[in-house]
């Protein structure tokens, strides 16, 4: 059992981990064509929108904030280029991909001015940010707008035989494996362990706070791209549910809300836990408010779990 | 000469000492949001004078007392330093019991009311216990229980979404109901009496201070013989059974539910919670500073809306002054005083 313990402790995610193995299992015994090379395109591209918001979530967390805003921001990004980009004849992924990416960015670095520089509290700051941004998406477009045939279409299939969500995944992946090159991700993991110790050390908090929050915001772009992809119209009321996703796929996979603990790694396990949770209950036809007890318990379970297995540390501090 | 010193010296000093003072009363009384609330009264005024009639008068007070209901837990957790994101699992539930319950099987309304509470309350009390046992952030476990309860409810219901509540729950809530012969609905009556309730507890009893101590210093206030887990557990349950009996309400108040009668109530209320000026786990906090945090959104929405502007755009303004409200008095120390 300690070894366990130690191997869990070890990695964070790896409960998160366990779980996606247990849960494809089971899905696999549900229906056994699940992992079919002809259904996989599609498997991952639904995947891909929870994935790139629980990514979204994690720098703000591993800062020892947090980020309430990543799934309305998303939903903003969607709405903005299928209402706008596209009428405006700008849709063409030359100038879409930049433009977008850049503006999600530029979001996210807002709310980070907001909690470094401003000094908010993180929940107010980004609270603030979410209604903004819902205001924004209903006023773009209140009602579904379908968009017209777009290179994002290319998410949602293949390409030669790579699948589309590879590609939206593994360039979020890529951009934080470059940041792990760098002295980034250690100061901002300092900055989330002790932000006083790190500030003592020399680390300029303000900065990696503000690019925490930049690179999460460009996350959530991506995953607005990815959410596109699927539903190819512009949908702004899912700002909610994806708001509160991201955050239970980083929580789920071990990241620890206390920052300074977690990664990417966490991120993406939790969030296909969730998502194979979703097929499985689906595929076995259980009602869709089963669904979401079943996610709800899942949500607690793992968390207790987390805290008892994975961090005792935890409890020393707090008790 | 020296006189002019002497008086120079005397009004720097004055200011010394007036500065800290006007800045404390700032701090620690709601004195700015109450200054808000009457330019948004007048400006409302102004814009439209026909609103000053009885009957439009009660329907803000309405709308805004039924936020500020769902608002009441929230602003215990967040003086806690915590955060309930379970609320619209609380008030759907509430709503289910209000309509479904007493409408369809006919249970009676006091009956309903009191296992929402007992239910909600019950809930609330298990999440308080699981954070403070287990050390995990009320975040997770809140966002986690309200989905599960949500899922609950709605698997309870079954698709019947046509229920009305009972006739004696809708004259609680409804706009031509009357309290004791005066032209209001109880309700507003009743989320003022438990305002000054609640400020008579957070101020003027022991176990409010020893929850104002809790929320500012955790281990500080274990330390002094505080029972931190019995805190939690009170303060989650109170937060579960306010935002349940909220669900009753605005389910009386709209004769009917839906399946997403809570979501709005969850971020309005916390707005309303931060526009007040409670801040997390920090002694500026109280319960009528969400009193007045309420009624500035909801005579804010009714402006924009007013105006011409639609829903979504008063969700932006809503942003905005959550923003600029606390950064006017809500802002934390920098890392280099903190050492």
């Amino acid at each position: 059992m300690s070894r366990v313990q130690q191997l869990l402790q070890r990695w964070p995610f790896a409960f998160a981990l366990l779980l996606a193995l247990v849960l494809l299992v089971l899905n696999l015994l549900i229906s056994p064509s699940f992992l079919s090379p002809q259904r996989l395109p599609a498997t991952l591209s639904t995947l891909a929108p929870f994935v790139l918001v629980g990514f979204a979530s994690t720098p703000a967390i591993l800062s020892g904030g947090i980020d309430i805003s990543v799934g309305p921001l998303a939903t903003f990004i969607n709405c903005f280029f299928v209402a706008i980009l596209i009428p405006a004849g700008l849709g063409n992924w030359q100038v879409a991909v930049p433009l977008v990416l850049l503006l999600a960015a530029a979001i996210g670095a807002i709310n980070g001015v907001l909690i470094a520089v401003l000094r908010l509290h993180p929940v107010v700051a980004t609270t603030g940010m979410l209604f903004l941004l819902i205001g924004l998406s209903l006023t773009i477009a209140q009602n579904p707008i379908a968009a017209p045939d777009n290179w994002t279409e290319v998410f949602a299939g293949s390409v030669g035989i790579i699948p589309g969500a590879l590609i939206s995944i593994g360039a979020a992946a890529l951009i934080w494996f470059g940041l792990r090159r760098t002295a980034f991700v250690s100061n901002l993991l300092a900055t989330g362990e002790s932000d006083i110790s790190a500030f003592g050390s020399g680390v300029n908090t303000t900065a990696v706070r503000i690019l925490a929050y930049s690179v999460g915001g460009l996350f959530a772009g991506i995953a607005g791209i990815a959410l596109t992809a699927i539903v190819q119209s512009s949908q702004s009321s899912l700002a909610t549910t994806y708001a509160l996703l991201g955050l239970a796929a980083a929580v789920l996979g071990g990241t620890s809300l206390a920052g300074g603990r977690g990664g990417l790694l966490g991120a993406l396990f939790g969030a296909i836990c969730i998502y194979l949770l979703q097929q499985l209950l689906t595929a076995s036809g259980v009602a869709p408010s089963l669904i979401q007890f079943a996610y709800g318990a899942l949500l607690v379970v793992g968390v207790v779990l987390g805290a008892t297995l994975l961090t005792p540390r935890l409890k020393k501090v707090r008790s | 000469m020296s006189e002019s010193t002497t008086i120079r010296k005397q009004t720097a000093s004055a200011e010394r000492r007036l500065g800290p003072k006007i800045k404390r009363i700032l701090v620690e009384l709601p004195v700015l949001q109450a200054l808000v609330l009457l330019v948004l009264a007048a400006w409302l005024l102004i814009s439209i004078p026909s609103i000053f009639n009885p009957r439009s008068v009660t329907s803000l007070l309405l709308i805004a007392s039924l936020l500020a209901l769902a608002a009441m837990g929230q602003t215990l957790v967040v003086i806690l330093g915590g955060l309930d994101l379970a609320t619209p699992g609380y008030i759907l539930f509430g709503a289910f019991m209000a309509a479904n319950a007493t409408g369809k099987l006919g249970l009676s309304p006091m009956l309903a009311i009191l296992l929402t509470i007992l239910v909600c309350g019950g809930i609330g009390a298990l999440i308080g216990r699981i954070c403070h046992r287990f050390a995990v952030q009320p975040l997770v476990v809140t966002l986690g229980t309200g989905a599960a309860l949500t899922g609950a409810t709605l698997f309870l219901a079954d698709g019947d979404y046509s229920s009305v509540p009972h006739d004696s729950l809708r004259s609680l809530a409804s706009l031509r109901a009357t309290t004791f012969g005066l032209p209001f609905p109880p309700i507003i009556l009743i989320v003022l009496l438990l305002g000054v309730a609640l400020w008579v507890f957070l101020n003027r009893t022991t176990a409010g201070r020893r929850l104002y101590a809790t929320g500012v210093n955790f281990r500080a206030a274990g330390l002094t013989r505080i029972r931190t887990s019995i805190v939690w557990v009170l303060v989650f349950a109170a937060s579960g059974a306010f935002a349940g009996l909220a669900g009753v309400f605005i389910a009386a108040y709209g004769s009917g539910w839906s399946q997403t009668i809570g979501d709005p109530y969850l971020f309005s209320g916390l707005a309303a919670v931060l526009v007040g000026g409670t801040i997390f786990g920090s002694i500026h906090g109280s319960y009528t500073r969400t009193l007045l945090g309420a009624l500035i959104l909801t005579l804010l929405s009714t402006i924009i809306v007013s105006n011409g502007l639609s829903e979504a755009q008063s969700r932006i303004v809503f942003g905005v002054i959550i923003l600029a409200v606390v950064s006017l008095y809500g802002r934390e120390r920098h890392v280099r005083n903190r050492f």
